[in-house]
């Protein structure tokens, strides 16, 4: 018997067809793509961007005596950077915009505006939105604009993130973001929305160096935020700063493995003759020998007083459980050096 | 006034067919006031209705005949070298439809030449010389007031004439035979289908009717693919319930010397003529209620 052959449209052109169906039924009627006059622009004081320099510096001249006016200098170098390209080949994406009376109000694209006019142009190409897109709808529309940027900082990607996170938060009701979730809201790639979630929730000196610029990098930073040991932490973090790249940086963290969890094969390295320096403390399926393990080591009366810091741990959950289990360890560890 | 085109950037998928048949229940069976344009250098739509000429100028190409109404006597007409094409609204002049055998319908004609002119613009000219000039002619008074309905036939393209026509038309249809490459070309479609809809003013709206089954057979193929398209939630509300089948004699109408001209004028039992009432009935409805 064979099997009848089926035919079909290939899925690439389904999705194709049904994509541009989509985008004409969710916005026909909410935005259109037009050509606006530059004079009736006005930047979007919400804007997650953090330029100083403004639309009135940019078609009055700078003043010498402004308290911005060198860091405003600066921007305005750069600004002419992206005018002389706009001169030479145009505005390429559209600025967003919406109406609001008599003027454009910018949502994203104020650099290239503000570019756009030193290029002495009279238009701009734009999304209008018919009126102010809110909440997680405006955060969204500036996380797609900022993505395409490459001059965007990694902290105000993060902050872009933290900002779609609330809102999105505020409008569905507060649950978890996963980082499949994240991938959905955003249409990152799953590692992206990964790395993104682990330094929204990074330890505070790596979040430090992100904010100074001293870390510019996703995966480097989202790598040293998945460190649990405060000391290689710190580390990894120093290393970055001075240059390191991934694979150095990924040496540190394999030491950090080394430590906190033997691998099985050690056990048979060593039998070929390696010098064993550790002890496995070998692996379990069963979350609740673990709890049995840490709760009585507690209830030892040198123990107890560490009961506070597993009081929050969920048995059920892999992760918690193998974290409580190294940190118990390295309470033991310090207490025998004692 | 209702502004219908058949586009399909895939050739021969029925574009012309449809055209014809939608232009012919308009004026014929509804008695509607209709203008029919061809907007396809080919110029098939056009040579339906007069007797195209071959352009001394582009020996490859067809031109319209002289007008009826032309008269070189009249002192109105000494800028007038006779024939008047869509392609005018081009060039600044006036575009003059011709009458045609059926009472109610008139056409404005294609011309190869001037029309391939048209679609080889620059792009940086593209906009204000060709992409608006389509709705500027539309949008007149004479024609407002002259017609209740136009029915564009198109070429198989994605370039600046069909993207005019888009500008122009207040609603769509994409016939398409069920098969992989006709398909593909409903994807060119959609997507100058979703530019337009994206800078246009929230009240009028280009209505995409959707996409007509056309050659339809029951074969493997034929099935398999239409059901493909009916089977994705958002694609199916734009499949049409009406389709036309692969019929000898929506082939053997379009010959010069056909007779009956129209597949209106057959019976009223015939297979196809219920076919294509079927059609145009439903996309009547679906544009005029
Ligand atoms: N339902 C049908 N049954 C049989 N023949 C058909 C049918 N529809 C169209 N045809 C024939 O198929 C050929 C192509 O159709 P048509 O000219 O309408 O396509 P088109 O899309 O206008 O082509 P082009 O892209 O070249 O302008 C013509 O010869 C026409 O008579
Ligand atoms: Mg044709």
């Amino acid at each position: 018997m064979t099997k009848k052959k089926r035919f079909g449209v290939s899925q690439a052109l389904t999705r194709g067809l049904s994509e541009a169906i989509n985008v004409v039924e969710n916005n026909a009627a909410i935005y259109r793509n037009t050509v606006v006059p530059l004079s009736r622009i006005e930047l979007d004081p919400d804007n997650p961007r953090k330029l100083t320099i403004n639309l009135n510096d940019v078609r009055n001249g700078l003043k010498k005596e402004d308290p911005h006016y060198e860091k405003k200098a600066e921007e305005l170098e750069r600004l002419k950077e992206l005018a002389s390209t706009i001169e030479s080949s145009g505005v390429i994406n559209p600025i967003v915009a919406y109406k609001l009376g008599e003027f454009y109000r910018v949502v994203a694209g104020e650099r290239r505006c503000l570019a756009s006019i030193l290029a002495k142009k009279n238009e701009i190409e734009a999304r209008v939105f018919n009126e102010k897109p809110k909440g997680f709808g405006l955060k969204l529309v500036q996380w797609i604009e900022n993505t395409a940027r490459e001059d965007l900082t990694l902290d105000e990607r993060i902050g872009n993130i933290r900002d779609l996170i609330r809102e999105y938060q505020g409008e569905r009701g507060e649950q978890g973001i996963t980082a499949t979730l994240l991938k959905h809201i955003t249409s990152l790639s799953l590692p992206q929305a990964t790395y993104y979630l682990s330094v929204l929730n990074a330890p505070d000196d790596l979040r430090k160096a992100i904010e100074h610029g001293q870390v510019r990098s996703l995966d480097k930073a989202a790598m040293i935020a998945g460190i649990d040991s405060d000391e290689v932490r710190r580390e990894a973090l120093t290393a970055c700063i001075n240059g390191s790249s991934l694979k150095e940086l990924r040496k540190i963290i394999a030491r950090e493995k080394l430590v906190s969890s033997q691998p099985k094969i050690m056990r048979e390295k060593a039998k070929r003759g390696r010098v064993a320096s550790r002890i496995n403390m070998g692996s379990t399926a069963n979350a609740k020998v673990v709890q049995a393990i840490v709760q009585s080591v507690l209830s030892h009366t040198n123990f107890n007083r560490y009961s506070e810091i597993f009081s929050q741990v969920a048995w059920d959950r892999y992760d918690h459980a193998t974290r409580a289990f190294r940190k118990l360890v390295e309470i033991l560890e310090q207490e025998m050096v004692r | 006034m209702k502004v219908i085109a058949f586009v399909n950037n895939k050739g021969g998928v029925g574009k012309t067919t449809c055209s014809k048949l939608m232009a012919e229940y308009l004026s014929k069976v509804k008695k509607i006031p209709t203008l029919g344009i061809d907007f396809d250098p080919q110029c098939n739509f056009s040579h339906q209705y007069l007797k195209m000429e071959i352009d001394p100028a582009a020996p490859e190409g067809l031109m319209p005949p002289i007008h009826p109404d032309y008269a070189t006597d009249d002192p109105d007409h000494i800028d007038w070298d006779g024939r008047s094409s869509i392609s005018e609204i081009f060039y600044g002049q006036g575009v003059v439809p011709y009458p045609t055998y059926l009472q109610h319908l008139d056409l404005a004609p294609g011309h190869a030449e001037k029309l391939l002119a048209a679609e080889a613009v620059r792009k940086s000219e593209v906009v204000d010389k060709v992409h608006k000039q389509l709705a500027n002619f539309l949008n007149s008074e004479d024609v407002k007031a002259a017609y209740d309905a136009v029915v564009i036939d198109t070429a198989p393209s994605k370039g600046p004439l069909t993207v005019s026509v888009m500008k122009a038309a207040t609603h769509i249809v994409i016939p398409s035979v069920m098969e992989e490459q006709p398909v593909q070309g409903i994807y060119g479609m959609l997507q100058l289908w979703m530019q337009e809809s994206l800078a246009r003013e929230k009240d009028r709206p280009l209505k995409l009717i959707g996409i007509l089954p056309n050659m339809f057979k029951q074969t493997r193929l034929h099935k398999d693919i239409l059901k493909c398209l009916q089977e994705n939630p958002a694609i199916s509300k734009y499949v049409l319930p009406v389709s036309l089948s692969q019929r000898i004699v929506f082939a053997e109408i379009d010959a010069e010397e056909a007779n009956p001209r129209s597949i209106f004028d057959y019976s009223v039992s015939h297979v196809a003529k219920q076919e294509a009432e079927e059609v145009c009935a439903y996309i009547t409805e679906r544009i005029f209620s």
